[in-house]
């Protein structure tokens, strides 16, 4: 129990400045991108009208994902954007479901990876906000109401970011200290399957499911 | 005069049976109560199944009230229990587990009196349907005992662990009962929102009690986030060493930890649990739109969920940050009120934003090609709503890093 919140780190000193590397983050997120290339190619090999079982899946998927996109944006917008939504979501779920593997975590586990992701989300929608309503329209938006609104504008789009990063990394953190605390009061008997069917499996893709959407609404939000 | 450790440790076990039991008994009164109403209300509709729904009543009672049985059993441990007093952490615990127990009940009391009181308005439109009915109701009645449960377990484990005996435990004790006891109440009135209109719902569409009950399952496990982020907090207040940084400022920041994830946690329970229900009624009333209501619910729920994750990331820096040793009492004043601010802050915008979520799931089952339309006004007007969730957490901010 004593391991509730370690982390193995890798620290490069530079200069004054010091690099942290999360070394298990790392290697498992290499571990899910591999996952996810070998999906790739063996839902492209042998492409046919008839398809073969991988093929199947990964058009249920694209098709599915693509269908989403397309209610929350128009299709013009769904062509260009549909791509990263199924990337998104995809890597996610890979992510989420890693920790029901022994000595696997999940990357989400770790602040950086969310965060990460709802960095990249937020500068996409700014930037398509920027794009599409120009940059005089994109400004004004912020002095809505009133003008002297505006810093608290900022700190709600910026709070965006927040609840988005937090609420997947607290939803699989939580899970796995919940996992780990109640495996360890009942020495491991009975629970814990039950446990990581809940909270990876099912909580894993709500919460992938969740953000991919809401980095699309975010999106349609700044288009439209 | 020299304080006897004894007799504070009796002193606060008492106290804590007090609130478990008295706190307790609110909510499973009310969903009791609720019960009876709605079957009195069936009965008159349908006089001829009068037997049916009396019988069915009792059930629904039955479970109700076992939230109160939980607190009356955690009530009776406190009194009766004899441990030999070693250090002021039992004190903390005793009084610890009796908040978590007794407020951690009010939520499911009420949360699953509201299924059993539609299951009888239900069985009075379908009794043919009696079977099936009963099963989603005991369903969802059991979902929203699970914040009760969770609220038990941590009294329980508060009871039974030893911890390390100084004051920053006791403080952090504290902070983890007061954290899953506020923080189950949301998510037990929430969770049963769905499973009331999926009970309605099945009445009203039989066909559909698949779908129904699936997305009752769905929205009612989601609408549990809350509570297990309370839940994570108080194991977390347990669980990690704290006994190393200084005593004077950190108690406050343990305490104002639990506050704030625990209070914060009530409106977003609630809120997500509208959304839920919203959405049981719309695929009640419109078959096809499963898809389109499914996805704008759980957008709308972790819409909703955003002030307990406020709440949680102030928590967080309340728990992981050092504060330097302080001699007066105002900076442990500051901790404590960044947790009342964020807790008290929450709980509006998260019942607010369940609303829009709800009124969204229903018109989308109505209106299915302008799902992207009511989407969008969805989220501008949570994210007004919002708004004052985000003023909390400034205040909150800004009473930890610059007072």
């Amino acid at each position: 129990m004593g391991d509730l919140g370690r982390i193995h780190q890798l620290i490069i000193p530079l200069g004054n400045y010091k690099m942290t590397f999360n070394l298990e983050v790392i290697v498992m997120t290499w571990i899910v991108i591999a996952v996810l290339i070998t999906f790739g190619y063996l839902t492209v090999r042998k492409k046919s009208i008839f398809p073969h079982s991988f093929q199947v899946l990964g058009e249920l998927f694209v098709s599915g994902l693509y269908k989403l996109t397309e209610d929350a944006l128009d299709e013009k917008l769904a062509r260009k954007y549909g791509p990263l939504t199924c990337a998104l979501f995809m890597f996610l779920i890979i992510s989420n479901w890693l920790g029901l593997i022994p000595h696997m975590e999940e990357p989400t586990k770790d602040l950086n990876t969310p965060l990460g992701l709802g960095l990249m989300g937020f500068i996409i929608a700014h930037s398509a906000g920027i794009k599409s309503k120009g940059l005089k329209d994109y400004l004004k938006e912020y002095c809505a109401p009133i003008f002297f609104m505006a810093p608290l504008n900022i700190i709600g789009e910026l709070a965006k970011v927040v609840s988005i990063s937090f609420r997947l990394f607290g939803n699989i953190m939580g899970g796995a200290i919940i996992i780990l605390v109640v495996s360890h009061l009942t020495y491991s008997i009975l629970l814990p399957p039950f446990l990581n069917a809940f909270f990876g499996i099912f909580v894993g893709t709500i919460q992938a499911f969740v953000f991919t959407m809401l980095t699309v609404v975010y999106i349609s939000v700044q288009v439209k | 005069m020299t304080v006897d450790i004894q007799f504070i440790v009796n002193a606060s076990s008492y106290i804590g049976s007090a609130i478990a039991m008295g706190f307790g008994a609110i909510g499973a009164a009310i969903g009791v109560g609720y019960t009876a109403a709605m079957a009195n209300s069936a009965i008159g509709e349908k006089p001829d199944s009068s037997g049916t729904l009396f019988k069915t009543m009792l059930v629904g009672q039955a479970v109700a009230e076992s939230a109160a049985i939980f607190a009356l059993v955690v009530s009776v441990l406190l009194i009766f229990r004899k441990v030999p007093a070693v250090g002021l952490h039992q004190a903390a615990a005793a009084l610890g587990a009796g908040i978590s127990m007794g407020f951690g009940a009010i939520g499911s009391g009420i949360g699953s009196g509201i299924p059993g009181g539609q299951v009888c308005l239900g069985l009075a439109r379908q009794p043919a349907f009696s079977g099936r009915l009963i099963i989603t109701f005991l369903i969802g009645s059991a979902v929203s005992q699970t914040p009760a449960i969770l609220a038990m377990i941590v009294a329980l484990m508060l009871l039974f662990i030893d911890f390390s005996n100084d004051l920053i435990t006791a403080a952090a004790l504290l902070g983890a009962g007061i954290s899953m006891g506020f923080g189950a109440i949301g998510s037990g009135i929430g969770s049963g929102f769905p499973a009331g209109e999926a009970c309605i719902g099945t009445a009203r569409q039989p066909e559909l009690a698949g779908s129904i009950t699936t997305n009752m399952l769905i929205g009612s496990a989601v609408c549990q986030t809350p509570a297990i982020f309370s839940m994570v907090v108080a194991l977390m207040l347990m669980f990690m060493k704290f006994s190393h940084a200084p005593l004077n400022p950190t108690w406050a920041a343990l305490i104002g930890a639990g506050i704030s994830t625990g209070l914060a946690a009530i409106g977003s329970g609630i809120g997500g649990g509208m959304a839920a229900g919203g959405s049981c009624e719309g695929i009640s009333r419109q078959p096809r739109s499963v898809g389109q209501v499914t996805t704008i619910m759980l957008v709308g729920q972790a819409v909703a969920q955003t002030p307990s994750i406020f709440g949680l990331l102030v928590s967080f820096i309340l728990m992981f940050k050092a504060f330097p040793e302080a001699t007066t009492v105002s900076a442990a004043m500051a901790l404590l009120g960044a947790g009342i601010s964020m807790g008290f802050g929450g709980i509006g915008p998260g019942i607010g934003n369940g609303m829009a979520a709800e009124s969204a799931a229903k018109w989308v089952a109505r209106n299915l090609e302008k799902t992207g339309d009511l989407m969008r006004t969805m989220l501008v007007g949570q994210a007004v709503s919002q708004s004052t969730a985000i003023y909390a957490m400034v205040i909150s901010l800004v009473l930890i890093f610059v007072v």
